[in-house]
């Protein structure tokens, strides 16, 4: 028989209902620091994320500025433009991914692994505020971390950038007008007419008198006007010359015009915001994903697959069936929204090159992004307030 | 903010007797009913034992009760609040270690009570003192998790369940890992927490513990609680244990199944141990005797045996097991 056992005593502790809204989706300040904490005090995660997102950059650029400063003939400067677009597309954009969707996929899953869940859904809080105080915590790891990377990055190639501009084989000073440039081939004719990209059409003016030039100055070791003419024609004289030099460098002036010393500072802007949209879209995925499935290994596994080999393979190759599958992958979308300076990471155009990149609009790519970023985050939610703790 | 939407008359639910309460409360796990039509009833300002076998769905009911897993069928309240619809604010007011306590190990003791007080009111983060002090790890509060003993973390697990100031407190087999020492602690801990007028729910294996510890008791097997009420009522309704050293055991044993007065007797190389009915009247003591010294043979010593729980335990858990 089972009955009832009578009250022993009467409660003396007061009953009162909590004061704090424990019952609301929206963390609180304390529960988003402790989380932080949390996070910042994982030793090995921490430094996989400094040597990645700072340490490779920086370690790279000092054995630059090393070398150039031992033997600046045989090394180059440091920083410039061309660093900055290499390290920012192919170092930093992709590792900068791998490294939040790390952190993502360990602050989804180690309460669970280590059985903080359980402490934490018995405190009565939402299991929603719980999940979503992960995310700006997880983020105030990963965007300082990205954008001091990012700003060494920076600060080396905008103050260690080369003086002059290497155009065509040829040192030209940077930053010049077109009459400024036209000016300075008439005084280094030889370089221009030998090395500069010339290309001759019916409406090109002057053309004759161009191919006259050409015809009559031999370039090799030491470039040299005048004899032997090839057809026998009249010795230009060197005032002609000068003239056909600057009218190249009037005609190369836009492709002169679009080579730069150093990143300019809307591309250093853009970049600096692609790369860290980057980077929050890594710490969601990898959020939510480790939350769904309740671990953390398989989920960086999947991650990093999908960064370097699903990814670039999905980019740039239209499969006929699939291309709209194809154009709901992150990466082929943040590639779309890169900034039009950087070569693009997946294979796509650098610099007057032909794109291969599986065709989208940024309007599609902007909805592409958000829908990875709300998905991911409901789909780990849901799984958290409905999980068995 | 949900308590605001409370109707009025939640106020009274929450001067319910009782601390926990359960009816027809069901969890399945496929064709396994972990808890079955469970009917519950903790008595507010008590501690209160939960015993069962292995597997008997002790640990699964806790689940049940704090949200961790949601029931299939039945109703439950704590503290007056029928959860899961006053699960955050009823929670407010729960402290619960379920299985063993498990924490963030690169993080210190202190630490891993300041994410449980965070998500807590503000007013816990002002006992992460205190309640590392209560429990005796003040000394080790600030060590990381990873050095900390078996018993440290069972402390500490206490110690999270302090820091909310709870009315009722689930503890699933605190006394893990503890030293003698220690466990003597977690005892004089317990009955300090309910002698402030906490309810104390312990779920142990150590029945010894628990007879000291406990006020009441409800035993659990197969997912059915088959028993529950305080514990000194229980124990006067167990069966009457004889303990008889006497010559010729066994026939002895033949002479007392004669007279058919014992429910059960064992032969041992000392004498016999007899089970009673529960209610024999202790004159039939008197008559076992007479019979005995009447059929001749020397009676040595008789004596009563106090009903233990665990005795009792394994009586109504072995009967069980026999109806099957």
């Amino acid at each position: 028989m089972t009955t009832p056992p009578a009250v022993a005593t009467v409660a003396t502790v007061p009953n009162a209902a909590p004061s704090d809204h424990r019952g609301s989706p929206i963390p609180t300040g304390a529960m988003i620091t402790t989380r932080f904490m949390e996070l910042r005090k994982r030793r090995g995660l921490m430094i996989a994320l400094i040597v990645v997102n700072i340490g490779l950059p920086t370690v790279f650029l000092v054995i630059r500025l090393l070398a150039h400063a031992i033997a600046p003939k045989s090394y180059g400067p440091a920083g410039g433009y061309d660093i900055f677009t290499n390290l920012v597309a192919g170092v930093m954009y992709v590792f900068g991914f791998i490294v939040a969707a790390t952190l993502g996929c360990a602050a989804g899953s180690v309460d669970l692994t280590e059985g903080m869940f359980r402490h934490l859904v018995v405190t009565g809080r939402s299991r929603l505020a719980l999940y979503l105080a992960r995310i700006p915590a997880g983020l105030a790891i990963v965007v300082p971390l990205v954008a001091i990377g990012f700003t060494i990055v920076c600060t080396v190639c905008v103050t260690a950038a080369p003086a002059k501009l290497n155009f065509d084989g040829v040192n030209v000073p940077a930053g010049l007008s077109r009459a400024g440039l036209a000016n300075w081939a008439e005084g280094h004719p030889d370089e221009v007419i030998c090395n500069f990209d010339t290309r001759l059409g019916p409406s090109t003016p002057n053309a004759s008198e161009i191919n006259s030039v050409f015809n009559n100055v031999r370039c090799g070791n030491g470039v040299q006007f005048g004899p032997p003419p090839v057809s026998g024609g009249a010795k230009p004289t060197e005032a002609e010359i000068r003239a056909v030099a600057a009218q190249i460098a009037r005609m190369d002036y836009a492709d002169y015009a679009s080579q730069f010393l150093s990143p300019s500072d809307s591309l250093m802007i853009y970049s600096g915001l692609w790369i860290e949209l980057e980077a929050v879209i890594g710490f969601t995925v990898g959020l939510g994903l480790a939350s769904l499935m309740g671990q953390r290994t398989v989920p960086v596994v999947l991650l990093i697959v999908l960064e370097l080999i699903l990814t670039p393979i999905l980019s740039t190759n239209v499969i006929p069936h699939v291309i709209n599958l194809q154009r709901g992958v992150v990466g082929l979308a943040m590639a779309h929204l890169e900034p039009g300076g950087l070569p693009l990471a997946f294979g796509g155009n650098s610099r007057g090159g032909i794109s291969q990149l599986v065709p989208e609009s940024t309007a599609v790519a902007a909805c592409v992004i958000a829908a990875w970023l709300v998905g991911w985050t409901v789909l780990g939610a849901w799984r958290m307030m409905t999980r068995d703790a | 903010m949900r308590t605001a939407t409370l109707p009025d008359t939640f106020d009274h639910q929450t001067e319910s007797r009782w601390a926990v309460e359960t009816h027809r409360l069901t969890k399945r796990f496929g064709e396994n009913v972990a808890v079955n039509n469970v009917e519950l009833l903790v008595p507010r300002g008590c501690a209160f034992g939960y015993l069962g076998p292995n597997g008997a769905g002790k640990t699964t009911l806790i689940r049940v009760l704090l949200g961790l897993t949601h029931a299939d069928a039945g109703t439950m309240s704590l503290l007056g609040y029928p959860v899961p619809r006053h699960r955050d604010v009823a929670l407010a007011r729960v402290g619960a270690i379920v299985d063993e306590p498990r924490f963030h190990s690169h993080l210190t003791g202190r630490q891993n009570l300041q994410i449980l007080a965070a998500a807590r009111e503000p007013e816990s983060r002002d006992r992460i003192g205190p309640s590392l002090e209560r429990v005796g790890l003040a000394g080790r509060a600030d060590d990381k998790v990873s050095k900390y003993s078996m018993g440290m973390r069972q402390r500490l697990g206490v110690a999270a369940c302090l820091i909310g100031d709870p009315q009722l407190l689930i503890l699933d087999e605190p006394m893990n890992g503890l030293d003698p020492a220690g466990m003597a602690d977690m005892r004089e801990m317990i009955v300090s927490l309910v002698a402030e007028g906490r309810t104390v729910v312990l779920y142990s294996h150590l029945l010894d513990e628990v007879e000291r510890t406990c006020d009441a008791v409800a035993i659990v097997d197969r997912g059915k609680v088959v028993r529950q009420g305080p514990i000194s009522e229980l124990l006067a309704g167990a069966s009457l244990a004889l303990q008889i050293e006497c010559s010729e055991p066994d026939r002895a044993q033949s002479l007392i199944d004669a007279v058919r007065f014992a429910a059960h007797i064992e032969v041992g190389s000392l004498g016999l141990g007899i089970s009673l009915p529960a209610g024999t009247p202790r004159d039939v003591v008197a008559e076992i005797n007479r019979v005995l010294v009447e059929g001749g043979i020397s009676v040595y010593r008789l004596q009563e045996i106090q009903a233990s729980l665990e005795s009792w335990f394994l009586q109504v858990t072995s009967r069980l097991g026999a109806a099957e």
